[in-house]
């Protein structure tokens, strides 16, 4: 597990949250943030570790107990879906940063304009119609 | 042979003209093979004719045919045309050369930032992302360093349509990954970018991609029809909660609402898979590989032509005392402005 960002200090937001996501996984029981400071190298501030776990518990993908001084942390039950809504938001914010346009991605269906949305109407129509015996759809879209 | 050095640049004009129209009537598979491939080799073949030209007017530069060791006049003489034009020639390669690099990084850019976020996805045994969203969408991430190739879908549209519909619309990514779709509609862009002429061409082999991976799915389903349904119900739900989205109905608050460049091209799909399957068309693909060759051909001409006028216009050995490492009288008499 050797990220690429973890040779400088400073990291993207995201990477960080992923990165104490991970570590509190690997433990398998809750941590201090002293702790996961620890288990990060060291480098990080604690004020940094802190206030990213806090933000963490606060988006429902941590959760937390009263340990000492401090709270323990490890990673919500439901932390998966929770993670891939954040996945699936910053995926749709790409497609609409025109990486579509881009074609990185392609997709199974653009989006549609009005005229085509009609005409892909009566086509379905046509389609299920076909499906009970009827076929007359072919006629009107050879061409 | 001589005739051969502007192949390269009428070829364009034909890719240009009729790339689009070649590029919808070949069988898509075909298409977005081959199409991308000779997109490349024009677009080369015309930035090194113009290149050449301009090494000509560059060449009759005092200075540079003082270190090249030719004489300008005797180069300029030979020229049936004004330097000028060669100048103006060398100036449109350097600035198409210019937009192919800025191209390129935008697309590495792009593909860095997906392939961050593609790393975070977490797949099902079958390598198919299902991600919670209420807009229907299903899209291929490319295989890059690092990350394979992933199918997204959301669960939006895994419940707009059927079993079999659905077996479409994994199908229809499949062919994606397999034929290696991305990699080609990159080239067409790329060969775009650096040749205004082939835009209209590379937007068309976006459009045969897609072509290519329905008929892929409607031949390892058996049914072209099927395909065309999957498309038309994907595509209205996907259109239906993009409008509930706008609404302010359903909450997503993140899913894209432009249209985006490829809008009208579902209903032409669709159309497409109810109209008989494509035919080979083996002369327009003879005629794609004709284009190819006579470019390459004009592209060694154009080289070769260069080679020879400078041969042509160079100087007698300079008779001044030199040095094993060169003449550093000549060099010397250029730094000094003369």
């Amino acid at each position: 597990m050797t990220k690429p960002s973890r040779r400088s200090g400073r990291r993207p937001p995201g990477v960080l949250e992923q990165e104490i996501l991970d570590c509190l996984t690997e433990a398998g029981r809750p941590l201090t943030p002293g702790e996961v400071q620890t288990r990060l190298g060291g480098e990080l501030a604690y004020t940094t570790v802190m206030t990213t776990l806090a933000r963490l518990h606060k988006r429902g993908l941590a959760e937390r107990e009263p340990a000492g001084r401090a709270y323990a942390y490890r990673v919500a039950s439901d932390a998966e879906a929770a993670q891939s809504i954040a996945v699936a938001t910053q995926m749709s914010r790409l497609l609409g940063k025109g990486g579509d346009r881009a074609g990185v991605l392609a997709h199974f269906v653009a989006d549609l304009d009005p005229e085509d949305e009609r005409l892909l109407t009566e086509l379905l129509r046509g389609l299920e119609d076909g499906r009970q015996g009827r076929g007359s759809t072919r006629r009107t879209t050879g061409e | 042979m001589a005739w051969l050095v502007w192949s390269p640049l009428v070829a364009n004009l034909v890719l240009g003209l009729l790339g689009p129209w070649i590029t919808r009537t070949l069988p898509p598979g075909l298409a977005v093979r081959l199409v991308p491939i000779t997109m490349v080799v024009v677009a080369m073949g015309t930035g090194t004719v113009l290149t050449t030209l301009g090494f000509l007017s560059f060449a009759q530069v005092p200075e540079v045919a003082r270190l090249g060791s030719w004489s300008a006049s005797r180069l300029g003489a030979e020229q049936p045309w004004p330097v000028t034009a060669e100048a103006m020639a060398g100036t449109c390669a350097a600035l198409l050369l210019a937009a192919g690099f800025h191209t390129m990084a935008r697309v590495v850019r792009e593909l860095v930032r997906v392939a961050g976020t593609a790393r975070r996805l977490v797949p099902g045994p079958d390598g198919v992302v299902i991600l919670p969203g209420a807009v229907p969408d299903a899209y291929t991430l490319p295989a890059l360093p690092g990350t394979p190739a992933r199918v997204v879908v959301t669960t939006a549209m895994l419940s707009a349509l059927d079993g079999e519909e659905s077996r479409v619309l994994f199908a229809h990514e499949a062919a994606h990954v397999s034929g290696r779709h991305h990699l080609y509609v990159q080239v067409a862009r790329l060969a775009s970018a650096t040749n205004p002429l082939l835009r209209p061409t590379a937007r068309a082999v976006r459009f045969a991609v897609e072509r290519a991976a329905d008929e892929a799915a409607a031949r390892r389903l058996g049914n072209r029809r099927l395909v065309a349904r999957a498309l038309a119900r994907a595509a209205l739900a996907k259109a239906a909660a993009l409008r509930a989205d706008v609404l302010g109905q359903g909450s997503t608050g993140t899913a894209s609402v432009s249209l985006s460049a490829t809008g009208g091209q579902v209903a032409q799909r669709a159309a497409a898979l109810l109209a008989p399957a494509p035919r080979p068309r083996r002369a327009i693909a003879v005629g794609l590989l004709a284009l190819t060759t006579i470019t390459l051909l004009g592209s060694s001409v154009a080289v070769d032509q260069l080679d020879d006028r400078l041969d042509q216009a160079e100087l007698p050995a300079p008779v001044l005392p030199s040095s094993p490492y060169g003449s550093p009288h000549t060099i010397a008499s250029v730094l000094s402005g003369g």
